[in-house]
C-alpha cells in the first residue's frame, strides 16, 4: 500500500467535511475518489496533501505516519487549475519542480524530455498567457509529475481537454501507473473510471457510501439482465424472474426463441453513482 | 531554507523583469526633475515673456512717487501724471481709457496728494489684479514713504541711526557632546533630514505593502496557491514574498540613487564648466579673488561645513534601517495577511483603509513633531510601534536618551514578529477560502483555528 488514510475526521466552522473516511491506494495502481460535488473530496485530498490537517485520523506512506518532508513524494494537480500567466512556460516548470527538491540540471533535462512529448517545445519560452486552455492543462499536468512522485493526486484531470488530448492525457497516466506510481483522482467523469480505475471510494455527505474494486462493484450493482439477440434480428432484454438462475433463463429462452446471442448487462458506474448517492440522501 | 530562497528569488526576478518596474525605475526620476527643476523655471521663463503696462497717475506735486515706480519682470509702469486732468475731481475711468488709446493698459494706479501724510491708494482694473502687481507697488511705496518721512525730520544720518537701532538677531546653536566638546548644529538640517527619512520610509511601506498584497490575491485568483502551498509552508510563501518584494525595493531605490547621482554629475560638471569659465574671466580681476577668499575664509563657511558634519550619520543610519525593516516588516505582514482574505484586490479595499490611515496621521504626527521633538505627542507617537518607523525618523537627528531608543525599537520588533505570528496564520486558512468576502470577526476566526 502506497498511501493509507486511516479514519479521518475534519470538521470546518459547524459542518462536518471528513467523517471517518478510510482509503488505502496500492502502488501502481489508479484509484478512483467519486463523489457529487461538495461531498468532501477536496478536504480529504488537501489532509493527503497536508495542506490542511485532519482533526483525528491519519493518512499513513508505506505504513509510516506522513511527516511534512514526504509531501515532495506527492504530486498534485488541484481541480481549480492555477499557474502564473505572466511567467514563461519554462520557467514555470523549473520553479515547481524546484520547490519539490529537484536540482536544475534535473529538473531542466526532464521539463524537455516532457514538452517534447506533449508537443510543447517551442512554447518554452512563451508566457502562460499566451497558450490555449488546453495547452496550459498540459503544463499544469507536467508541474505536477516532472519531480516522479510515486504518489499522484489529480482533481478532474480531464476536465477541460478536449477528446484527443483527453487520450493523450490518459495515455500518460497509465504509463506513469505503470511505471508503479499510485495513483488518486478524483472525478465526475465515470466512462474515465470505468476505463481506468481499478478501485473506487464513492463519498457522499462526507461519509464514505462505496468502496471497492470496480468490477465487484459493478457486479454488486447489476439488476440481472440480460440482452438477448435472436435469429430473426431482435434484441430485447429480459430480466430475471425471482429464483431464476441464468442458466434456466438461457435453456427457457431458447426453447421460445432461437438465440443467437446474449450478454449480462453490468450497471455503468453512472448508473451505480446516480443510485448509491441518491440512496444514501435518503437515508 | 532552500525553498524560502526559491521564492524569494521567483519573486525578485518576476517583479524586477516586468516592464512596469523598469518603467517606473526610469520614470520616476525623469519626471522628479521636470517637476522639481525643469518645469519651475521654464513656467518662470514664460511668465517674463510678455510685461503688462500699469498706468500710474501721482497727484503730488511733482509726481515723485510715479518717478519711483522701477520696472521688473511682470510690469512696466507708465506715469501718465502729466496728463491733463480736473486736479479736485478726479474721473479715473476717464484717465484709464484716454490711456488706453495709445497702448494695452492693465492697470491704473492712482496715488493721492498729500500721500506721505496718508499712505492709501487705489488700483483700478476690468480684471481682478495679480497679487504680484500690488506687492511691488507696496515695496516701491514703502521705501519711498519712509525716506520722505524721515528726511522730514531734518537731522543728519537718521536713516543709519534707525537701521542701527533695528537689530537683526541671529542664534547659532551648540551643542554639547558626552566630553563637553562644543559642536555647531543646525535644527533646518536636522528637521530636512528626519523628514525626509520619515517621508520615504511612509511611501515605502504603502507603496510596496501595495505591492505584496497585489501579488497575494494574485496567487490566489490564480489558484496556483493550492500548488504551491502542496509543496512549502505557507509562512515559507509569505515570507519570501515579503522578502522579494523587499529586494525589489531596495533594487529600485538603488537604482534611483544611481540614477540621480549621475544626472546629478552631469549637471553639476555642466555648471562647473560655465562657473569654471567665469570665473577665468573674473580671476584676473583682484577684487573678486579677493571676496572669494574672504567667503572661504569666513566663519560663516566654516560655520555649514560644520554642521552638516556635526549631523551624526552613523547613528541616523543605523536607527533608520532598523526601523525601516522593522516598520516594513509589520506592515507588510499586515497587507499579505488581508490579501489572502479577499478574491480580488479591488476588496481589500475595507482592509487596507485603516492602514493608510495610520500611515498618514503617522506623517502628520511626525510633522507636528517637528515643532516639539520632545513633547508628549512625540513621545508617545514615537513608542507606539505602528506610528513610531515614521515619528522616530524625525526626532533621530536631535539625540534621543537611548533608552527611549531602545524601548522604541523593541516594541516595534515584538510587535512586528506578533503581527507576522498573526498575518501567517490567517494567510495560512485565507489562501484557501474562496467565494466571498470575509468579515473580521471570520478572520478573528482563523487566527484561533488550530
Amino acid at each position: 500500500m502506497y498511501i493509507e488514510v486511516k479514519d479521518v475526521c475534519k470538521q470546518y466552522a459547524g459542518h462536518v467535511a471528513v467523517d471517518h473516511v478510510s482509503l488505502s491506494v496500492p502502488d501502481g495502481s489508479i484509484y478512483g475518489l467519486l463523489g457529487p460535488n461538495g461531498a468532501g473530496k477536496t478536504s480529504l485530498i488537501r489532509i493527503i496533501n497536508r495542506i490542511t490537517h485532519a482533526d483525528s485520523g491519519e493518512v499513513l506512506m508505506h505504513g509510516q505516519p506522513m511527516t511534512d518532508d514526504d509531501v515532495r513524494r506527492i504530486g498534485y494537480m488541484p481541480e481549480e487549475r492555477g499557474l502564473y500567466k505572466k511567467m514563461k512556460v519554462g520557467d514555470q516548470i523549473l520553479y515547481l519542480a524546484r520547490l519539490r527538491g529537484m536540482k536544475a540540471r534535473d529538473a531542466e533535462a526532464a521539463m524537455d524530455e516532457w514538452l517534447e512529448r506533449f508537443e510543447l517545445t517551442e512554447w518554452k519560452n512563451k508566457k502562460l498567457e499566451q497558450l490555449s486552455k488546453g495547452m496550459a492543462q498540459k503544463v499544469q499536468f507536467i508541474s505536477t509529475v516532472i519531480h516522479r512522485p510515486p504518489l499522484l493526486i489529480f482533481d478532474e484531470p480531464f476536465s477541460g481537454f478536449d477528446p484527443v488530448n483527453a487520450d493523450i492525457l490518459k495515455r500518460e497516466i497509465l504509463r506513469l501507473r505503470d511505471e508503479g506510481a499510485a495513483i488518486l483522482f478524483s472525478t465526475h467523469n465515470m466512462s474515465s473510471v470505468e476505463e481506468i480505475c481499478e478501485q473506487i471510494t464513492l463519498i457522499n455527505h462526507a461519509k464514505v457510501v462505496l468502496q471497492g474494486e470496480v468490477n465487484q462493484i459493478r457486479q454488486q450493482f447489476k439488476k440481472n439482465i440480460l440482452e438477448v439477440t435472436t435469429a430473426d434480428g431482435q434484441s430485447f432484454n429480459y430480466s430475471l424472474q425471482e429464483g431464476e438462475t441464468m442458466h434456466d433463463a438461457i435453456a427457457r429462452l431458447n426453447e421460445e426463441y432461437q438465440l443467437t446471442g446474449f450478454r449480462e448487462i453490468l450497471p455503468s458506474m453512472h448508473e451505480v453513482f446516480v443510485e448509491s448517492v441518491k440512496s444514501s440522501n435518503y437515508e | 531554507m532552500n525553498k524560502l530562497f526559491l521564492i524569494i528569488q521567483r519573486e525578485y526576478v518576476q517583479m524586477v523583469c516586468k516592464k512596469s518596474f523598469i518603467i517606473t525605475t526610469i520614470l520616476v526620476p525623469i519626471l522628479s526633475i521636470v517637476l522639481c527643476g525643469v518645469l519651475p523655471v521654464m513656467l518662470s521663463g514664460v511668465k517674463s515673456e510678455e510685461k503688462k503696462n500699469v498706468a500710474i497717475v501721482d497727484q503730488n506735486p511733482e509726481a515723485p512717487f510715479a518717478a519711483l515706480m522701477t520696472e521688473d519682470d511682470e510690469f512696466r509702469y507708465i506715469n501718465i501724471s502729466a496728463l491733463p486732468t480736473d486736479s479736485t475731481l478726479l474721473d479715473a475711468h476717464a484717465l484709464y481709457e484716454s490711456a488706453r488709446e495709445n497702448q494695452d493698459i492693465y492697470a491704473l494706479v492712482v496715488i493721492p496728494d498729500r500721500f506721505v501724510d496718508n499712505p492709501n491708494y487705489n488700483i483700478y482694473s476690468e480684471k481682478s489684479v495679480n497679487a504680484n502687481l500690488e506687492r511691488n507697488i507696496n515695496a516701491c511705496l514703502q521705501d519711498a514713504v519712509r525716506a520722505k518721512r524721515i528726511e522730514s525730520y531734518g537731522i543728519d544720518s537718521l536713516e543709519s541711526v534707525i537701521k542701527h537701532c533695528s537689530p537683526r538677531i541671529k542664534s547659532t546653536n551648540i551643542k554639547w557632546s558626552e566630553s563637553g566638546e562644543e559642536n555647531l548644529s543646525s535644527a533646518d538640517l536636522s528637521m530636512i533630514l528626519g523628514f525626509a527619512l520619515a517621508m520615504l520610509t511612509d511611501m515605502f511601506v504603502i507603496i510596496y505593502g501595495a505591492l505584496i498584497m497585489n501579488s497575494v490575491v494574485e496567487e490566489k485568483t490564480n489558484r496556483i496557491v493550492e500548488v504551491i502551498v502542496s509543496t512549502c509552508k505557507p509562512i515559507q510563501l509569505m515570507l519570501g514574498k515579503i522578502v522579494g518584494v523587499a529586494l525589489v525595493g531596495l533594487t529600485q531605490l538603488i537604482l534611483w540613487g544611481i540614477l540621480l547621482g549621475i544626472v546629478g554629475m552631469i549637471f553639476g560638471i555642466s555648471t562647473m564648466a560655465t562657473v569654471g569659465q567665469d570665473m577665468s574671466q573674473a580671476a584676473t580681476d583682484p577684487a573678486v579673488t579677493q571676496a572669494v577668499q574672504e567667503i572661504q575664509q569666513s566663519s560663516e563657511f566654516s560655520k555649514i561645513v560644520q554642521m552638516v558634519l556635526s549631523v551624526n550619520y552613523t547613528q541616523i543610519f543605523i536607527c533608520f534601517l532598523l526601523y525601516f525593516i522593522g516598520g516594513y516588516l509589520l506592515y507588510a505582514s499586515l497587507f499579505a495577511a488581508f490579501g489572502s482574505a479577499v478574491d480580488q484586490a479591488s476588496d481589500a479595499s475595507q482592509f487596507t483603509a485603516p492602514i493608510m490611515m495610520i500611515m498618514i496621521f503617522a506623517l502628520y504626527a511626525g510633522m507636528f513633531c517637528m515643532s516639539n521633538p520632545d513633547g508628549p505627542l512625540a513621545f508617545w507617537c514615537s513608542m507606539i510601534p505602528f506610528t513610531s518607523p515614521v515619528v522616530m525618523m524625525i526626532r533621530l537627528p536631535y539625540d534621543l536618551p537611548w533608552y527611549e531608543l531602545a524601548g522604541s525599537l523593541a516594541l516595534l520588533f515584538l510587535t512586528a514578529f506578533g503581527i507576522l505570528w498573526l498575518s501567517a496564520r490567517i494567510y495560512r486558512t485565507g489562501i484557501l477560502m474562496y467565494g466571498r468576502k470575509f468579515t473580521f470577526k471570520e478572520i478573528v476566526r482563523w487566527v484561533r483555528n488550530k
